[in-house]
């Protein structure tokens, strides 16, 4: 177990680099510059302004020595600063990372808790009532855009009937103690809900055929025969086996806890790091971009092997390599 | 994401400003600006004096950088920075060089060398005056090759030397004569306290920087809020509302649901919006909108290098093949106004007298057949000497006015036989090839900073692609002419001839098609009073500083729940 964790993780190196490569590539290939101008932009850096921006920032320099400059700064930790408000690009992801953290987290919460017995239930039942019209549901709710159902939302819950916040984080001056936290909760809600329901439908169907496939087997029909419960054989023989799969979707959607929604973000007024990135691709801020880029990369391998060793626990062939 | 025109800027040089007063704008009495809200009890009595108190919630659509006002870049820095700098000299509603920090400035008698005076009373936030020494120190931030002050570099590309003569005295040379050097000195000024022994670029000043004007900062809540209070040493008059706050909100449409909730009191309104608001109940009952016209065009540039469109008769017939008029009816529901030359109306420059070509396509066939271009093949497209008239039509991604107007034009182009595709482009890459010159034809926006109405970088041809700013290298000796002669004209009467003489070139020669001047639409939530637009959009003095709220305190507090409106 301990070799087969090792071997991933040396694995990851080379797969880190490569990404590293590649990335910076295309940051530093993609048309544009920096002084392009983002949002609301004035003016153009034009002229001489522009060429003297290129020597500040060093983008006069040739391709390889400013990899080389930005690597050597990169194993250090130092992901430099921003060239639009000259701030560590440390700090700036600092300040957005727990909003994004606290609105993906929570999300994918949901999502889990409710998809899995909804999940686990229809596949008990294949092509049952409950099967087919959570599946209506599901499906339904996966095709709705997220935008839509933001300003339905919106419109609904927080303009007409105002029971929750339409936008940001918190109050402007938020109560203290327990009324602070529903504060918080509350602004959530919205922002959340709209994150969340997309994924219910492919984590409940996952775990609704894995669920339907394992109940026909042999193991699941010898624990009845043993007399176990209906019930305890839906959870704890079927649904177990339907584990493997859902650990590895898992895996792929962890990441998405910190790239972040733009769409959501946006429309919430959440400041979070998909607005970050969205803003920094829009102004070139490469030191910016880089991070990010970097970020999510590294979270991904991480995620992936995380999922992959959970995976290995969960089922003895996986790390005997009987099955991949 | 407001404006994905091709932002240009206009303005490079500065200086010496227009003596004349210009031309009274149009009154734009589109339908907007009538529109009231149906609850009427709330209007006031015609002649009001202005109330003091309240808090201003104002919308930024995007995160300040910073509020160093010498490194700022963007729209929403530039409402910020406004009521906190003021400015050494600051245009009015009319486009007129009015006092800021200075009192006076003159020029020397070869125009070279102009010497300000710094008002006695003007101090910063601390209480200590402002000098000529704060001014020279933000000059030379700004002509630092360290420091990327791209607003406000190219207005002193020129400068020789600046001089302090004395604590209030200033003495700034250029090394030319330009008719619109005064401009130059409609800059902020920053404290050279406030920086000493830190880097400019990281001085802490840069996110709470030191007042000059009525207000100043107060907190910064990162992506969320800015709030501004009253600088008590503002020497002169104090601003009305106690507090602003400029909340960050990059979504149009939850800025606009925000403010039909009232919890913003000010925002602007995309077209598509402002048509929503005028059908809104609930808008109706809290808000009206402001609509007016300020420098801002969009145009059409053509590539004169390019075999296509070297010819002036190909790209007259150009111009005469986009319905202009029914662009101002459609797309622009009435709210704009057609332009023949690359600046809006209320330029002084612009000949109002003159008359923009007509959308005429068989005269442009005509044009078309007459400059060789036939088809001669009888494939259905136009050819001359073996080449097809067929070209690219770039638009930048994610602008839905730009990307409908080149349609237009492409399906008007296929009915005499030239063949458009409209291409959208990455804004990135989209800018780099209008940059280079490496394009047939695109779509831009040009968005003034300032009112300087000098074309000379852009139309010149000295100034083509990718050397300069003139991305479709019009040339013409004639235009040539009477611009270098207008950009030394001191005089205002024989400038404005001399512009409206190329106005004439430029609708005769159409370099580009010009196509129109669109309005601006701000909502104003009822009780904000005194807001006016100008040519310069908010960015005139005294501009938002006259603003003032008829309810003032509770109002801004608590607003009242959006169910208790009146429905349409």
């Amino acid at each position: 177990m301990i070799r087969y964790v090792v071997r991933r993780l040396l694995l990851a190196v080379p797969t880190l680099l490569g990404i590293t490569v590649v990335v910076f590539l295309l940051v530093h290939l993609a048309p544009g510059s920096p002084g392009l101008g983002g949002p609301g932009s004035l003016r153009r850096a034009t002229g001489r302004a522009a060429e003297e921006m290129r020597r500040l920032y060093g983008l006069d320099r040739p391709l390889p020595e400013r990899f080389g400059k930005w690597m050597s700064r990169v194993v250090r930790f130092d992901m430099g600063e921003s060239f639009v408000d000259h701030r560590p690009v440390s700090e700036r992801i600092r300040e957005a990372l727990p909003n994004t953290l606290l609105l993906n987290g929570t999300a994918l919460l949901l999502a889990l808790l409710i998809a899995i017995p909804l999940g686990v239930v229809a596949g008990g039942h294949p092509d049952g009532t409950f099967d087919r019209v959570s599946a209506g549901a599901l499906f339904a709710l996966y095709s709705m855009p997220t935008f839509w159902a933001a300003l339905l939302l919106q419109t609904l819950l927080a303009v007409q009937l105002r029971w929750l916040p339409l936008y940001g984080l918190a109050s402007d001056s938020p109560p203290a103690g327990f009324a602070g936290v529903l504060d918080r909760l509350s602004h959530l809600a919205l922002p959340a809900t709209c994150l969340t329901y997309g994924a219910l439908a492919f984590v409940a169907r996952l775990v609704r055929s894995g669920v339907a496939e394992a109940r026909a087997s042999d193991y699941v029909l010898a624990a009845r025969a043993r007399g176990a419960s209906r019930r305890q054989a839906l959870w704890r023989h079927a649904f177990r086996n339907a584990l493997v799969p859902l650990l590895t979707l898992v895996g792929l959607m962890l990441p998405a806890l910190l790239s972040g929604s733009v769409i959501v973000e946006r429309i919430f007024v959440w400041p979070g790091l998909g607005q970050l990135y969205l803003d920094s691709i829009l102004s070139r801020d490469y030191p910016v971009i880089l991070a990010l880029s970097l970020l999510s990369a590294a979270v991904t391998l991480l995620a992936t092997l995380a999922s992959d060793i959970a995976a290995a626990v969960a089922d003895p062939r996986v790390r005997d390599g009987t099955v991949s | 994401m407001k404006r994905r025109g091709w932002a240009l800027l206009v303005c490079l040089a500065a200086a010496c400003r227009p003596r004349e007063a210009p031309r009274p704008r149009e009154s734009v009495a589109t339908p907007a600006a009538a529109v009231r809200a149906p609850s009427t009890a709330s209007v006031p009595p015609v002649a009001e004096t202005p109330l003091d108190g309240g808090v201003l919630r104002r919308r930024l659509v995007a995160e300040p950088t910073t509020l160093n006002a010498v490194l700022q870049s963007s729209a929403p820095e530039a409402e910020v920075l406004q009521y906190v700098q003021r400015n050494l000299v600051d245009f009015d509603d009319r486009m007129r060089l009015v006092p800021g920090l200075a009192e006076r400035w003159e020029a020397s008698a070869d125009g070279l060398e102009y010497t300000l005076t710094i008002r006695g009373d003007a101090v910063w936030e601390d209480g200590k005056p402002v000098t000529a020494r704060d001014v020279a120190f933000t000059i030379g931030r700004i002509t630092d090759p360290k420091v990327p002050s791209n607003v406000y570099k190219p207005l002193f590309e020129e400068l020789v030397s600046v001089e302090v003569v004395d604590d209030r005295t200033l003495r700034v040379r250029f090394k030319t004569r330009y008719a619109f050097r005064e401009m130059a000195f409609a800059i902020p000024v920053l404290s050279e306290r406030s920086f000493a022994g830190q880097d400019f670029l990281r001085a802490r000043a840069n996110r709470s920087p030191l007042a000059s004007g009525p207000y100043r900062v107060a907190s910064w809540k990162t992506q969320e809020a800015i709030t501004l209070e009253r600088n008590p040493r503002y020497p002169g008059p104090p601003g009305h509302f106690d507090r602003i706050v400029f909340r960050m909100v990059p979504d149009d449409t939850t800025a606009y649901r925000m403010l039909t909730a009232g919890e913003l009191d000010e925002d602007q309104l995309n077209p598509g919006l402002k048509d929503r608001a005028l059908r809104d109940g609930d808008f109706l009952g809290c808000c009206r909108l402001v609509e007016f016209y300020d420098l801002d065009y969009n145009y059409v540039a053509l590539n004169n290098r390019s075999p296509l469109f070297a010819d002036a008769r190909v790209r007259r017939a150009m111009t005469m093949l986009l319905d202009r008029a029914s662009i101002v009816r459609g797309l622009y529901k009435g709210s704009a106004r057609i332009v023949s030359g690359p600046w809006s109306p209320d330029s002084p420059a612009y000949d109002p007298g003159l008359p923009a070509l007509p959308f005429d396509p068989p005269g442009a066939a005509r044009l078309l057949s007459e400059a060789g271009w036939r088809d001669t093949n009888g494939n259905g497209t136009r050819d001359k000497d073996g080449k097809e008239f067929e070209f690219d039509l770039l638009v930048s991604e994610g602008s839905e006015v730009g990307r409908q107007i080149d349609e237009m034009l492409a399906s008007e182009l296929a009915k005499v036989g030239v063949t458009a595709h409209v291409r959208m482009v990455e804004w990135g890459s989209f800018v780099e090839r209008v940059d280079a010159g490496d394009f047939a034809a695109a779509s831009l926006a040009w968005s003034a900073v300032d009112p300087n109405p000098d074309p000379y970088y852009y139309w010149h041809s000295s100034q083509c692609a990718p050397k300069g700013l003139n991305a479709g290298c019009y040339g013409n000796p004639e235009a040539d002419r009477l611009m270098e002669e207008a950009r030394l004209e001191r005089d205002e009467g024989r400038r404005t001839e001399q512009y409206h003489r190329l106005h004439r070139i430029f609708r005769d020669e159409a370099p580009a098609i010009f196509v129109v001047n669109a309005s601006k639409k701000f909502a104003f939530g009822d009780a904000i009073r005194g807001a006016t637009g100008s040519p310069l959009s908010f960015f005139f003095w005294p501009g938002p500083l006259a603003w003032w709220q008829s309810t003032p305190a509770p109002a801004a507090a608590t607003p009242a729940p959006a169910s208790a409106r009146p429905a349409a």
